[in-house]
Formats: structure tokens, sequence, C-alpha cells
């Protein structure tokens, strides 16, 4: 090969890079403004909205919670005395127990005085059969509650089995852990009734990150920043991914993934569609993409809503290991969402969902890790070869720097203008001090565990989800266990 | 030490392109630098905001406390109260502490009723509250304009309506709906006249907030509701099918018997319930013969107002429909045979035509 | 004399300081919680002669300080139930867990006297 075609190879690679950083960033501003604009429209709008009536109404519309479990007997007493303890009045709380191995169903059963019950199960969509049965409670304080003890079929399937159980309008899936403010329910069921030129088929609400947060008997009492920096830098990066990314999105109506710790769905579209995918980690991605289809395949006008309120507090992993084991499933879901839906990429058919949506997760969520990794090992060949140019080398990772810096300081700066939930002092220089430091120290694992997740989705299917062992809703993670299946 | 001339003759000899990105990482640095100083400083405005709040929050409430027990007989203002009165009026000419002001009168006149809160709505109107509400009306945002009119609202200012009700079609849907809340607050049912000409939807939401409010109202004399039953707005349809249940009016018979064949979906699914409270048994009939052609919903919605309707009449569509597809509707079927034909269900029970029989009748046999 | 004692859980901190003004001139001492936990401190401590309960307050409930009082404590300490307009089937609830009195928001101070009054004759 001569030198000008390798001259060739290595230009068309320049320019490839760059044009795909320039774009990159150009969208992240682009969305970073739609965002900030849309969530400074909510907060306006939302200062008018009284949410009170809506609690004493005969009209409100019924809601059930549901919420899998899998040995969570550490905490489940104190997650479900939490899940009941919300304002709403028209709503119910099913706790799924998924073939747990511990003595979960036994302390419920103590706890909240419950007695098995005869339930009709209308069995819409198919689920691993029922095992100790379905419970509910003698004391009238806690009418409120479903438990349903099945056997083991992971968290889509639990989820499933919810919805074949709830009898309810909407469903807010959850995950058992999470904390939920007392009037999120209010606030997430609004969208679905205030819209009436599009039907909404889902809300996704904001998770926020509850590690060193003081939680007691189910309520939030404390806000506070954690010490490690991996936490630290998780929270920057929810900050960023839901105040200037989400909140565009939805705008846009291209919200392709609701968090499943957090989400309120139609129960009616949700059945329709099938339920959740059990053969996928990523069932949370994948029946918000399932749902949408649908309604554009039947010409439906629609909308997934957000809600930018902090309503969901929840546990994010502390170690590495589980960190990692985390992103990874989140590669792997989104891959298999993407590959499963291939068909509506590009497609003019989905309108925003096939052509602005999909691709944009494919070639910005999906492919980035991979390119990034590619433009390193470049970057090293480059290096071994001795023709790194590095005036050029050095000014542009002086400015992407710097990009990236500016984004987190910004989103530091939205969430202080918007909810300013870090009242403490010293928060926000230590909330500066992880954005300066983040791209050296957190965006390395984040790489790795993207390609892990490549390489497992494409070489090892047998991997599915990782097995947290908690201590406490405010403590540390102990230890990592894969289960395979 | 930095040599500014080897940086500037390398700056001049550097490539166009390299000269850009240097020039745009400086503005990036200097913005970054600017972000974070305005970061501190708003983070320690916030800190110092909550606690001056919180403080004229207690001064505002004590000063409140003590003007409504500073009271004499004849509903005359005492001079205790007058000089609390002339300090607010001094006070709330600072934006910042009328707004805390304000929600401080609200935090009490909210929860309770009667001569009090008679008291803190004068202390309004005294203290001058009400110029700055009626001067919010005439601000060109649409945000100031929906907050004056709410503040007249929950101050129960009628006087205020003429200029209130100007803004019933302003093309903000938030003002529109204060003006509507204004309107159902203080005139309680006459308010609802604006639904005759609604143009727009209400949304189920709106519709909430409206009846809340209503069933609130001391007033409970009813207006004739027949108008709106046949109103071309769907929405409004609803809405008064809600207040014809709500309010249990069996004079709409004739004009609910005619909406079974309504267009709308939602409104035929909402009639339903109404048909069901009402004790409706004309209805029977006009939903039976065209039954097939109506959604899931409705027929399920249906058979619970046959539960409480039922009479021998209705025994074949029964026996038809425990066959089913819809698992859902065979369930409601079976449990009505049950209640009304035991034997024939027991029947059934022993000879079961399909799987799902079993399983349904095992459960209706032990609940 | 010894003054009655009530204990107050409200926590709109300007209505608090409203009944608490009101019910110390009909010569009552009066003991305030922001919320239902305080509450309860309050009640095992000062063993009030009366009880007043929002519904809806932060932590712990109205609904659970009155099934306290009544199983766990095994008292039968009058309790005046107080909350948000309309919400029948909190009120049917309270009354279950052993209230004596119920008054929807927003109420009259002077009717709220009264039964005050009516309870601790």
């Amino acid at each position: 090969m001569d030198t000008s075609t390798v001259n060739i190879i290595l230009l068309i690679f320049h320019y490839f890079f760059f044009v795909y950083s320039a774009t990159a960033i150009a969208s992240y501003m682009i969305l970073a403004i739609i965002s900030l604009v849309e969530t400074s429209e909510y907060k306006k709008k939302n200062s008018f909205v009284n949410y009170k009536e809506i609690l004493s109404s005969r009209v409100s519309p019924s809601i059930s919670i549901i919420a899998p479990a899998y040995n969570e007997s550490l905490n489940i007493i104190e997650n479900v005395r939490s899940l009941l303890s919300s304002h709403y009045v028209n709503y119910d709380v099913i706790i799924v127990n998924d073939g747990s191995k511990d003595d979960s169903l036994e302390k419920l059963i103590k706890s909240y005085n419950l007695v098995k019950v005869d339930y009709l199960i209308n069995q819409q969509i198919p689920t691993q059969p029922l095992r100790a049965g379905v419970f509910k409670s003698t004391n009238p304080a806690f009418e409120k509650l479903v438990v349903v003890d099945k056997e083991n079929g992971g968290k889509a399937d639990a989820l499933n089995m919810g919805l074949n159980i709830s009898k309810s309008t909407y469903t807010a899936c959850i995950d058992v852990d999470c904390l939920l403010l007392e009037d999120s329910l209010q606030k997430m069921i609004k969208p679905f009734l205030e819209r009436t030129d599009v039907k909404v088929i889902a809300t996704g609400g904001v998770i926020r990150i509850a590690n060193a947060c003081t939680i007691k008997d189910g309520k939030l009492l404390d806000v506070a920043m954690p010490k490690k920096f991996l936490e630290r830098a998780q929270i920057l990066e929810y900050m960023r991914s839901f105040l200037l990314g989400r909140m565009a999105w939805s705008r846009l109506n291209g919200l392709l993934v609701i968090s499943g710790a957090f989400g309120m769905f139609d129960k009616k579209i949700a059945i329709e569609v099938g339920g959740y995918d059990t053969n996928t980690v990523g069932e949370d991605m994948e029946i918000i993409v399932r749902m949408r289809r649908q309604m554009e395949e039947k010409r439906i006008k629609y909308k997934v809503a957000y809600i930018p309120d902090p309503l969901c507090w929840t546990e994010a992993p502390d170690n590495h290991k589980i960190f990692i084991s985390q992103r990874n499933r989140w590669t792997r879901g989104t891959i298999e969402t993407l590959k499963t839906h291939r068909k509506i990429g590009l497609n003019y058919k989905y309108r925003e969902l096939g052509l602005l949506s999909f691709p944009y997760w494919f070639i910005f969520e999906r492919m980035a890790p991979i390119i990034e990794v590619v433009g390193i090992i470049y970057f090293g060949v480059l290096l071994a070869l001795g023709s790194i140019r590095w005036d050029y080398a050095f000014v542009f990772f002086i400015s992407a720097y710097l990009f990236f810096v500016i984004f987190s300081l910004v989103a530091i700066l939205s969430e202080e203008h918007t909810y300013h939930q870090y009242k403490k002092k010293g928060t926000g220089f230590k909330l500066i001090l992880t954005s300066l430091l983040e791209p050296f120290i957190f965006h390395p694992f984040i790489l790795y565990a993207a390609i892990r997740g490549n390489i497992d989705y494409f070489f090892n299917k047998d991997l599915k989800w990782g097995e947290m062992k908690r201590k406490g809703l405010t403590k540390e993670v102990i230890s990592e266990v894969v289960e395979q299946k | 030490m930095i040599d500014f001339q080897y940086i500037f003759e390398y700056f001049n000899g550097a490539p166009l392109i390299i000269q850009i990105i240097w020039m745009v990482s400086c503005v990036l640095f200097v913005t970054a630098v600017v972000l974070i100083i305005y970061l501190k400083v708003f983070r320690s405005h916030l800190r110092k905001n909550e606690k001056i709040v919180k403080t004229f929050q207690k001064k505002y409430e004590e000063l409140l406390i003590t003007y409504l027990y500073a009271g004499v007989e004849d509903e005359e203002i005492s001079s205790e109260q007058q000089s609390i009165i002339n300090k607010l009026k001094s006070e709330i000419k600072n934006e910042f502490k009328r707004e805390i002001v304000i929600t401080t009168l609200l935090k009490l006149r909210n929860e309770i009723s009667g001569e009090m809160a008679d008291a803190i709505q004068e202390l309004y109107c005294q203290v001058g509250l009400l110029d700055y509400s009626l001067i919010k009306l005439r601000s060109s945002s649409w945000y100031i304009i929906a907050m004056g009119i709410r503040e007249l609202t929950q101050f129960n200012i009628e006087k205020a309506n003429k200029q209130v009700v100007k803004y019933a079609n302003h093309s903000k849907s938030e003002v529109r709906k204060e003006v509507q809340l204004y309107l159902i607050n203080l005139f309680h049912f006459k308010g609802l006249d604006f639904l005759d000409d609604l143009k727009v939807s209400l949304s189920e939401w709106d519709q909430i907030q409206l009846l809340e409010v209503l069933q609130r109202s001391k007033d409970q004399e009813i207006c004739n509701i027949i108008p709106w039953l046949k109103s071309e707005n769907d929405s409004v349809v609803i809405f008064a099918l809600k207040l014809a249940e709500i309010y249990n009016l069996f004079e709409t018979k004739e004009v609910l018997l005619e909406l079974i064949s309504h267009k709308s979906e939602n409104v035929r699914i909402n009639l339903m319930r109404v048909l069901n409270h009402l004790s409706i048994f004309e209805a029977k009939e006009g939903i039976k013969r065209n039954f097939n052609k109506r959604n899931k919903e409705e027929q399920i919605a249906f058979f619970q107002l046959l539960e409480n309707l039922y009479d021998t009449n209705d025994e074949d569509f029964i026996l038809k429909q425990i066959y089913n597809k819809n698992f859902e509707i065979k369930f409601e079927a079976l449990k009505i045979l049950k209640l009304f034909h035991n034997e024939q269900f027991n029947n059934l029970k022993l000879t079961p035509p399909e799987s799902e029989f079993v399983k349904i009748a095992k459960f209706l046999q032990n609940n | 004399m010894n003054k009655k004692k009530i204990v107050l859980a409200e926590d709109n901190s300007t209505l608090s300081l409203l009944l608490k003004f009101r019910l110390e001139k009909e010569g009552y001492e009066l003991h305030m919680a922001e919320d239902g936990k305080k509450a309860i401190e309050l009640i095992e401590q000062e063993h009030p002669e009366l009880i007043l309960t929002d519904i809806m307050m932060p932590f712990v409930s109205g609904l659970e300080v009155i099934s306290h009082v009544r199983n766990t404590l095994d008292l039968k300490t009058p309790i005046i139930v107080f909350s948000a307009a309309g919400q029948e089937e909190m009120v049917l609830k309270a009354f279950n867990l052993g209230a004596n009195d119920f008054m929807g928001k927003p109420f009259s101070p002077n009717e709220l006297v009264i039964r005050v009054k009516r309870l601790l004759a």
C-alpha cells in the first residue's frame, strides 16, 4: 500500500472523527437548549396547578403501583410502607414477589397482616404461574396492598403479572426500593388527564440518587451529597441526562426510554402490545418503543410525557463492579431494543420515531462508545507510528474537555435554578470538582462497561441480570453476584 | 516564565483551523470560569434567600394573627389593627416582601372559613394588595395575568368580575383556566355559563378541578344542564354527564336516552355510568340492540348497569354473552347469571362448555 | 387550677399559630407538633386531655397517630381530626380507628373551639 492511499485513509478517519464529534456536540447543545426552555415552561405552568383537588375527586382515575421484588427481604417492609403512604386516594400497591428465595413473603405477611385470597386472574399476558398465591391485608389501614407470590420469571415477567392482576386504568411500574415522594402519583397522572389533542401513553419521571440521603420510615428527610467520586459522578450524569436531555426529547416527542425505576403507563395499551418482553434485559426501553410503534402504526396522535420534578429517589451503585455490571446491562438492553425494532430505523412511516429518535439513539448512544474506543486505538496507532500532529491533537482535546465541563456546569446551574435539591454548603464546590475530574476518572469506566456490554451481547448470551446485595437503602452494597441462567 | 512572544508567533504561524479552535477554546475557558463563579454566587444567594424568607414569614404570621385577634366589636377596626395595616402597607411596597405576605395570608385563608376568613379578605383589601393584583391584570405577560386572576380568586374579589372576564378567551390555556376557576369559585353554578360557548376541549384534569370547587361551595343550587348535554363540544357533554351523576339529575332522563347513540365513544362510556347511577331502565333495550358494535369498555360498563337493573327480559342476552370471547365480559355475564339464575349457573358448572368457565365458576362460588 | 392540656399536630405553621392563640385565650395549655412523629412523642410525654390532629402530615400521618393512641397506648383521650375537604375515605378510616370528631378544611376556628369545649366538658 503506497503512502498516498494510507494518507487518504488517515484523512478519512480524521474527517470522520471530526464530523462525528462536531455533530455530537452540536446535538448536545441543541438538546440542552430545548431542555432548558421546556423545563422553565413546565415550572411556570406548574406553579398554577392545584394538585389537591384530584386527591378528593370521585372521578379520579385508578392507578396501580406495580413493584417487582426479588430477594428484597432486607428492606421490603420499609419500602412497602413508603409506597402505601402516597397522598393519592384511588390507588393500590401490587408487590410481585418473583420467586424470592428469602423470607420476603413471610416478613410481609407478618408486618401487614396478610391472608391468602382467592383471586381470579385475567391472563391477558402469559406469565410464570403463581407460587404461594395472592395476599391481601385484614387490617383496613393496609387495604391498598396486594402481594403476589409467583414462580421466578424475571423483572419483565413479574411486571406482566402485575399488569394482569391490576384492575386500574393506569399502572406505575417502579423498582421496589425506589422512594416515591407523597405527591408523585398526582404529578405523574396529570399529563394523561390534561392533554385533549393527543393521547398520552406513558409518563416518565426523573430518578434522583438517594445515596447519602437520610431516609427513615420510608420518607426522605434530608438530601446530601455522597462522599465517593463514583456516586457523585453518577449524580452529575443523571443531572445532565435528565435536565439537559430527556426534557428535550419529551418536547420533540422522541422519548425512547422511560426509566424502569419509575414510569406510568396506560394499562390498556401496555397490555395490547403484549406487556413487557421477557427476552431482553432492557425491558423498560423496549416496551416504550413497542407502544410508540403501535400508536404510529395505528396513526393515532400520541405523546410520551415527562415530569422533571424530583419524585423518585433510588440507590445508585457505589462500587465499581456493580456499576460496570449495571452499565453493561444498559448497553445490552439498548442494543437488543434497537435490533428488535430495526424496522423503524429511517423509516418515514414512523415519522419522528423512525427518522429522528431511532437514528439518534443508534448513532450517538449505541455506537458512541465503539467509535470512541476506535478513536483511542487509532490515536494509539498514530502514536506508535510517531505521526501525531501534537498541535492539532492538543487543541482538540482542550476544546473537547472544555465543552464537556461546560455541559456539566450548565446542568448543575439548571438544577439550581429549578429544584435546588442540594442545599448544603460546599456541595456546589463538590459538584464543580466532580465535573472537572469526571472525563478522566468516570468516563473510562463507562467506556469499559459499554465495550464489555457489546462483547457480552455478541459472545456471551448467557449473561442476564446482575444481582445487587443490599444492606439498606442508604448503606453500602456488599458484593455482586452474576446470575447465570 | 510564560514567553508571550513565543505563543504569539506560534499562534500566527498555525493553520487557520487551529487558530479558530484555539479562539473557541479560550472563549470556552472564560465561559467555564464565569459559570463557576456564577454557580457559587447563585447558591449562596439562594441560601441567604431561604433564611430571609423564613424570617419574614414568621414576622408576617405573627402580625396576621395579632391583627385577627386585636379586633373589637362592631366590625370597627381597632387602633392596634390599624397600626398593623399601616405597617403592612409599607412592607408590601417591596415586591419580594409582597409575595411573602400574600403567601402567608393564603396559607391561613385556605384552611379556615367563617368570620376569620372574611377578616383576612378585608385585610387584603385594606392593605392595598388588591390594587397590586389588579395591576397584574394589565401586564403583557400571560404568567403575571394568570397570577393576578388567581389572587383575585383566592381572596374572593367579586367586584373584579368585569376585568377578569375580559380574558376568558385569552390565547394561553392557563389564563383561560384561571378565569374559569375565578367564575366558579365566586359565582358557583352561575359561573358555568362559559360552557355555553366553549370551543376548546375541557380536559379531564380541568373538569376535576371545576367539579371539586363546585361541590365545596355552599350554594348547591344547580342550573339547567340540558343545553350542555346537547352541546357540540364533546368535553362539555362529558362534564354535564358528570354533573348529572353527582347531583342526581333525574330530570335529564330523556336527553340521556338520546345520548345512547352519540357519535363519541368517550361520551357513551361516561353515559353508561350515569345511566347506572340514575337507574334508568329504559336505556337497556337501546344499548342491547347494537351491543356488538360498541367498544369493550362500553360493553363492560353496560354489564355493571345490568347487574343493577336486571330483569327477566335480559335473560336471553346474558345467556348469549357468557360465550363472548372476552374474558372480562364472560366473567361479568356469569356473575349476573349466578346472581339471578342460580340453577342455570349450577347446571353450567356441572357441564362446562368451556375451560374458562371452570375457573370463573369456582371463583364465583367462593366469593 | 390545672389547665387542660391539648396536643395539636399540624404542619401549617400559620394555622397552628392561629389555633394556639385562640385556644390559649380559652384557657387551655397547648403543645404543638409539626408532624405525627413529634405528636406521638408529645402525647406520651404530656398526657393531654385532648388531641387535635391533621391527617396529611409528613413522616407519620394523623391516622397513624390515632391508631397509636387507641391501640398501642390504649388511651381514651378524645381526638378531633381535621383534613382537606372531601376525603371521605380518610374520615371513615379515622372514625374506625377511634377518632371522636372530624372537621373538614376549611373550618371555622370558632366552631372548633365549641367542639373542643364540648369534648372536654
